[in-house]
C-alpha cells in the first residue's frame, strides 16, 4: 500500500494550490467531526477526517520545501525528511514550534547524528561536547527552549553553535537571532553546506516574499536585499518554499 | 515608544491594486464589524473601530466561511449614502476582541499621561470588559500579561530585538485565534509574526522621537547595523508563509493583497517622508 496524498485528496499531482484547498474544502466539509455529530458512523468520519488532514499538511509541506515534482512519487509511508543531504533537514517549514509551549511540529532533521557535526570535532572540551549532543536531542524533539537554555550554558561557541542557535531560535520565532546566527555559521565555516543550506532557506524567503509582493502592487525597493541575493534566485527554484 | 496595545492600523489594503468588487467587499466587512461594535458595544464601541480588526475579520471569514447576512445601512459617518455590511458570527467575535484592546489602551493612556479624558472613556467600557473577561479568558489574560511584559521590557531597557517584539507578536496570535481547532497553531503564527512586524514598524518609525525624549526603542539599542526592512520583510514572509497553508480561497484575493503590499503602504509613506533610507 503506496501512500499518496494527493490520491487521498482526489486530486492530481500537478493541480495547483487552488485546487488542493478546493478538494481539502469540499473534503472537511463531509467528514469534519462536526459535521458528523449525529452520524452512527462517526468514529470512521473521524478517520477519514486525520487522513485529509494529513494528506493536505504533508502536500503543503513538500511543496514549500520544493520537494514538488508534479508527479507523485510516493514510496512507502514514510513521514521522512526531505532529502536535504549533507543536512539531512527534516521535512517542515520554519518553526510551527508553539513559541516555547512545546508543542512543536518536528521540523527539522535527525541533529548531530554525524552528518552535521564535521565542525564540532573542534569542540576539544568533552563536556561541551555533551551539551551540544543534548542541545540537538532537543531540537529533535521540537524542545527549543531547553535548547537554547543548553546552548546558553557552552562556553565555546563555533560553527555550530551558531547552526544550531539558528535553528533553536527559529523554532521560538526568534527569526531574527536566528538569521544572525545562521551568518555567523557560515561565516564561521563558509564550506559547511548545512549551514549554507539553512541561510538560504532564511534568506530565501524573505526573496520569495518580495517576489510574490511585486505581483499585489508593492512598490519595488531596489535598497532592499534583493540585489544581493540574486545570484540565489535559481537555487530558489530548488530548495525554497513556494507555495505554487 | 509605549503605545500600549497595538491599535496603529498598518495592516490595510493596497488601494489601487485591489479590484473593485473586491474594495466593495472589504468595505462591507469594515462596516460589518462598526455595526457589530455599535450593537455590542455602543457608540463608544464603535469609535473604536480598527483596520487590524477588520484584517482579522476577512480572515477568519475566508478560513471558516460562516453563514453571512448582508445589510444596507446609513452610517453616522457617510450618511448620504448607503452601505453594504456584512455581518457573521466572525465580526462579532472581533468586535469583542477590538473592545478588550481599546480598553486596555485606554487605561495604559490614562496610567502613562494621566490623561483624565481616557480614564473616563475606559470606565465607561469597564463593564463590557468585565464581560468579556469572563467569555474569553485566553484573550483576555493573553493581552493582560502583555501588558505587564512589556512594562518590565521597558524597563529592563531589552536589547533583544526578537523579545521586545515577539511581546506583540504572542499577544496578537492569541487574539487571532477564534477556536482551538485544527488551524489555530497555523493562525496564532500568523498574528505572531503580523504582531512583531506592526511592532517593529512602530519602533522604526518612532525611532527620532523616542531618541528626544529618551523612550524605550529597542532599535536605539542595537550595537550593530541592522537593516529594518529586512528585518520587516523576515516577519512577513513567516507571516505570509503561514497564511498561503491555510486552505482560504475565499477572500484570499483581499487577503494576499494586505499581507503582500498593503502592510508596507504606512511605512513606506513614512520613508518617503523622511526621506531617509531603511
Amino acid at each position: 500500500m503506496i501512500y499518496d496524498p494527493y490520491k487521498i485528496l482526489g486530486v492530481a499531482p500537478d493541480a495547483t494550490a487552488d485546487d488542493i484547498k478546493k478538494a481539502y474544502r469540499a473534503l472537511s466539509r463531509k467528514y469534519h467531526p462536526d459535521a458528523n455529530i449525529n452520524n452512527p458512523n462517526k468514529d470512521q468520519a473521524e478517520e477519514r477526517f486525520k487522513e485529509i488532514q494529513v494528506a493536505y499538511d504533508r502536500i503543503m509541506k513538500d511543496r514549500e520545501n520544493g520537494n514538488y515534482t508534479g508527479s507523485s512519487a510516493y514510496g512507502g509511508n514514510t513521514y521522512g525528511q526531505g532529502s536535504y543531504g549533507a543536512g539531512g533537514f527534516g521535512a517542515g517549514g520554519f518553526g510551527a514550534g508553539g513559541y516555547g509551549q512545546g508543542t512543536g511540529g518536528q521540523n527539522y532533521g535527525p541533529f548531530g547524528s554525524g552528518n552535521t557535526d564535521s565542525s564540532s570535532s573542534s569542540y576539544q572540551n568533552p563536556e561541551d561536547m555533551r551539551r551540544l549532543r543534548a542541545a540537538a536531542n532537543y531540537i529533535n524533539a521540537g524542545n527549543y527552549r531547553e535548547a537554547m537554555t543548553v546552548l546558553d550554558s557552552i562556553g565555546e561557541r563555533g560553527a555550530i553553535w551558531y547552526y544550531y542557535a539558528a535553528v533553536a531560535n527559529q523554532g521560538l520565532g526568534n527569526n531574527i537571532g536566528a538569521l544572525n546566527a545562521a551568518r555567523q555559521a557560515v561565516a564561521l565555516d563558509p564550506g559547511n553546506p548545512s549551514y549554507r543550506m539553512l541561510l538560504q532557506r532564511m534568506e530565501g524567503g524573505g526573496i520569495w516574499y518580495e517576489n510574490m509582493g511585486s505581483g499585489y502592487g508593492r512598490a519595488a525597493q531596489g535598497a532592499g536585499s534583493v540585489c544581493t541575493t540574486l545570484c540565489w534566485m535559481t537555487l530558489l527554484c530548488n530548495c525554497c518554499c513556494r507555495p505554487y | 515608544m509605549n503605545k500600549g496595545v497595538m491599535m496603529f492600523g498598518y495592516i490595510t489594503i493596497n488601494k489601487p491594486e485591489l479590484k473593485i468588487k473586491d474594495f466593495e467587499k472589504y468595505h462591507s466587512y469594515y462596516c460589518g464589524l462598526c455595526q457589530a461594535l455599535k450593537k455590542k458595544h455602543g457608540v463608544m464601541g464603535q469609535a473604536t473601530l480598527t483596520y487590524d480588526m477588520t484584517f482579522l475579520v476577512v480572515l477568519l471569514s475566508g478560513l471558516y466561511e460562516p453563514k453571512e447576512k448582508m445589510e444596507s445601512h446609513r452610517c453616522v459617518a457617510h450618511p448620504t449614502k448607503k452601505h453594504n455590511m456584512r455581518m457573521n458570527d466572525i465580526s462579532e467575535y472581533a468586535a469583542d476582541m477590538n473592545i478588550l484592546l481599546a480598553y486596555h489602551n485606554l487605561m495604559d493612556d490614562w496610567v502613562d499621561d494621566k490623561h483624565l479624558g481616557k480614564l473616563s472613556l475606559a470606565k465607561l467600557m469597564e463593564k463590557d470588559y468585565k464581560r468579556l473577561k469572563v467569555r474569553y479568558p485566553r484573550q483576555a489574560q493573553a493581552v493582560e500579561k502583555y501588558m505587564e511584559d512589556l512594562k518590565a521590557c521597558e524597563e529592563k531597557k531589552e536589547t533583544d530585538i526578537d523579545l521586545a517584539a515577539g511581546l506583540t507578536g504572542r499577544m496578537l496570535g492569541e487574539i487571532f485565534v477564534y477556536q482551538e481547532d485544527e488551524w489555530a497553531q497555523n493562525v496564532r503564527n500568523l498574528g505572531f509574526y503580523l504582531g512583531k512586524f506592526i511592532y517593529l514598524c512602530d519602533a522604526f518609525e518612532d525611532r527620532e522621537k523616542d531618541r528626544e525624549s529618551g523612550s524605550y526603542n529597542p532599535f536605539l539599542l542595537q550595537t550593530e547595523e541592522i537593516s529594518a526592512r529586512e528585518i520587516l520583510n523576515l516577519m512577513m514572509a513567516e507571516c505570509a508563509r503561514e497564511f498561503e497553508r491555510l486552505p482560504v480561497l475565499m477572500n484570499a484575493d483581499i487577503l494576499r493583497n494586505i499581507l503582500y503590499a498593503g502592510v508596507w503602504v504606512k511605512f513606506e509613506r513614512a520613508q518617503g517622508e523622511t526621506k531617509k533610507d531603511a
